[in-house]
């Protein structure tokens, strides 16, 4: 981990004002986990409990995933670049309202791989992939911006995956399905699976039924997808909490890269941007422009 | 004296369990070591910590038809599943040997969930007691001991590069390779120990700290996935659901857990646990005080899985103290 990151007393000092103040019911952030390494979330609604708060590379979590649980206050978030990117595609969205939302902005020196009980020195894969060092939406930033942020990477491991047979693709994934336990920790880790009443548990029409098996893994996962297609904001979170290791971003930055080349664009940049999928020009219809 | 095995002998007697019955065994799978049906001893894994899934999934599978209807002829018959054959389930820690008692007192009180006793009945646990602990393991804050041989057919123990073998029930004595096994002085060595988390009296704290804001206050992490439940040993809730096709019909049941939204939803919509606050309390109530009030144990047995995976650290070791600390303080 690097050395002489030290942000916490500037998250801590802004945290505690927003609080004594009254401008936020509550600051979303991290602490300690029980491992006493990791970091997991923390929800800080009083003044005394700022000094849990504390920003490593430990840190994680996507934390704009509870902004729409906390709808119905004014809170505060820490937020690294790809949070900001999720903050962005919430207020797209319109699931969240600006002026609800007091973005402590942070600078992110990128995230190390970890599980409970232990660190890795080696950063997270889409960490290391990073466009946005500095968050893109925020009201109060800590940290140095760089001065430049690193070019564009090519999709290495989708053109591997490509370039491969339907049938292979196919078995390659069947696989991965096959040993998913249907626990959702990828759809509730999401910052864009907001839905009230997710497909998987809609009853009638019944998507997807609730046999755990090969067949309905592949269908939940296939739709988890696509609902994401131009909304992922690529914080990976959906990978780094299942528990059984299948690799959703490679299906993730498939679907990325797709919208980049059909559409040009990259979601949760700006609060504006109307997602491409969630408008329609006429150019678009098929063989209008040959 | 005791008896001992070498560990190639113990690979050679699983050699000869797999070609006689399925078996069931501990082997590294992308990354996780995993309880799998074993077609060769060698990717059988000896030395693991724990599994990442815990064993119930061979008892309780994750989907499993209960029965299926057919119309034949106009009549309409009904066939239930059974389970027909012999199992061997090698390598069944202490704690999570301890897991399947505690689910048999529910599934198995009269009357008895008739596919999960025959998933019991034909299988014989080989239990494999714990060299060493992992970070998040605390069984003996639940009665239980990493070298504790009860609730298993066999017992193995590590010392050196052989297994101290324990025949603890009459089903692991007759599975017993007696051609394979030696008289030997040696002794097993010292269980590991193990961080403490104080339990005693947690049961009767419990009802007191009920409507505490506590719960809704550890819920605001709470992702409300099924991880915490998926991987615990000891949750056994499922859902039942009918699949109709071309006039026959299959009745599936899966595994479901009591965070998921929805779980207690009823016909007409209303749902007694609709708040997040609500459902996590649920976990730790089953755990805590409705599962020992009915069958006199603890619900939980410290193999740490859900410390673990939780991706928000929601630790029950840490709950569990501070439910201690509510009740000491609403005592004074």
């Amino acid at each position: 981990m690097q050395e002489g990151l030290d942000l916490m007393p500037q998250i801590r000092d802004k945290a505690r004002e927003l609080l004594t103040s009254g401008a936020v019911d509550c600051v979303i952030g991290y602490e300690r986990a029980s491992d006493g390494l990791t970091a997991r979330p923390l929800f800080a609604y009083e003044p005394n409990d700022v000094d849990k708060l504390i920003f490593d590379q430990t840190c994680a979590h996507n934390l704009a995933r509870f902004l729409v649980n906390k709808r119905d206050s004014t809170v505060a978030i820490v937020a690294k670049p790809c949070d900001s990117r999720a903050i962005n595609l919430l207020l797209a969205e319109k699931q969240i309202q600006r002026e609800r939302v007091y973005v402590i902005g942070v600078v992110c020196p990128g995230i190390v791989e970890a599980t409970w009980g232990q660190i890795g020195d080696k950063l997270q894969a889409r960490c290391q992939l990073c466009r946005e060092h500095t968050p893109l939406v925020y009201d109060f930033l800590v940290g140095e911006p760089p001065a430049e942020e690193p070019p564009a990477e090519p999709y290495h491991d989708v053109a591997e995956m490509e370039a491969k047979s339907a049938a292979e693709k196919h078995s390659f994934w069947a696989e991965q399905f096959a040993r998913c336990i249907r626990c959702y920790a990828c759809r509730q880790a999401c910052p864009g699976c907001y839905c009230t009443e997710c497909f998987a548990e809609q009853l009638d029409p019944l998507w997807v039924g609730i046999r755990i098996a090969p067949m309905e893994n592949e269908v939940w996962h296939i739709i988890r997808a696509f609902h994401l297609a131009g909304r992922c904001i690529a914080c990976n979170e959906c990978e780094r909490v299942c528990p059984v290791n299948i690799p959703l971003s490679l299906l993730n930055r498939k679907l990325e890269k797709d919208v980049l080349e059909l559409f040009g664009f990259r979601s949760g940049l700006s609060a504006e941007a109307v997602p491409p999928l969630a408008t329609f020009k006429k150019e678009e219809r098929l063989g209008m422009s040959e | 004296m005791t008896q001992i095995i070498s560990r190639k002998d113990l690979l050679s007697w699983l050699e000869r369990l797999i070609g006689e019955r399925i078996v069931i065994a501990p082997a590294r799978s992308n990354g996780m070591v995993l309880f799998q049906r074993a077609s060769r001893a060698e990717d059988i894994v000896l030395d693991f910590d724990n599994t990442a899934l815990s064993p119930k999934e061979s008892f309780l599978p994750l989907s499993e038809a209960l029965f299926t209807v057919d119309k034949e002829n106009g009549n309409i018959k009904l066939m239930p599943t059974t389970v027909d054959e012999e199992t061997v389930f090698f390598g069944i820690r202490p704690c999570d040997a301890r897991g399947m008692a505690l689910i048999d007192a529910p599934l198995l009180a009269a009357p008895a969930d008739a596919l999960y006793q025959q998933h019991r009945a034909r299988t014989t646990l080989i239990g494999l007691a714990c060299s060493q602990a992992g970070p998040e393991c605390f069984c003996t804050s639940m009665g239980i001991a990493p070298d504790d041989p009860s609730n298993v057919d066999i017992m193995l123990t590590k010392v050196d590069d052989s297994y101290i073998v324990q025949a603890i029930t009459e089903k692991g004595k007759a599975l017993l390779p007696s051609d394979l096994i030696a008289e030997s002085e040696v002794m097993p060595p010292p269980a590991p120990s193990l961080q403490a988390v104080l339990t005693e009296g947690i049961v009767e704290v419990m009802p007191g700290v009920f409507e505490a804001p506590y719960w809704s206050r550890l819920a605001d992490r709470c992702l409300h996935c099924n991880i915490c439940a998926y991987v615990c040993p000891t949750c056994y809730c499922f859902d039942i659901r009918d699949y109709i096709d071309e006039g026959s019909i299959e009745r599936v049941r899966s595994w479901e857990s009591c965070q998921s939204p929805g779980f207690t939803r009823l016909a007409g919509g209303y749902d007694p646990r609709s708040t997040k606050g609500a459902r996590l309390r649920q976990r730790f109530y089953h755990k805590l005080s409705y599962f020992p009030e009915h069958f006199g144990l603890i619900g939980c047995v410290g193999c740490g899985r859900c410390v673990r995976y939780c991706p928000v650290n929601i630790d029950i070791r840490e709950v569990i103290s501070d439910i201690q600390k509510l009740g000491a303080q609403s005592e004074c």
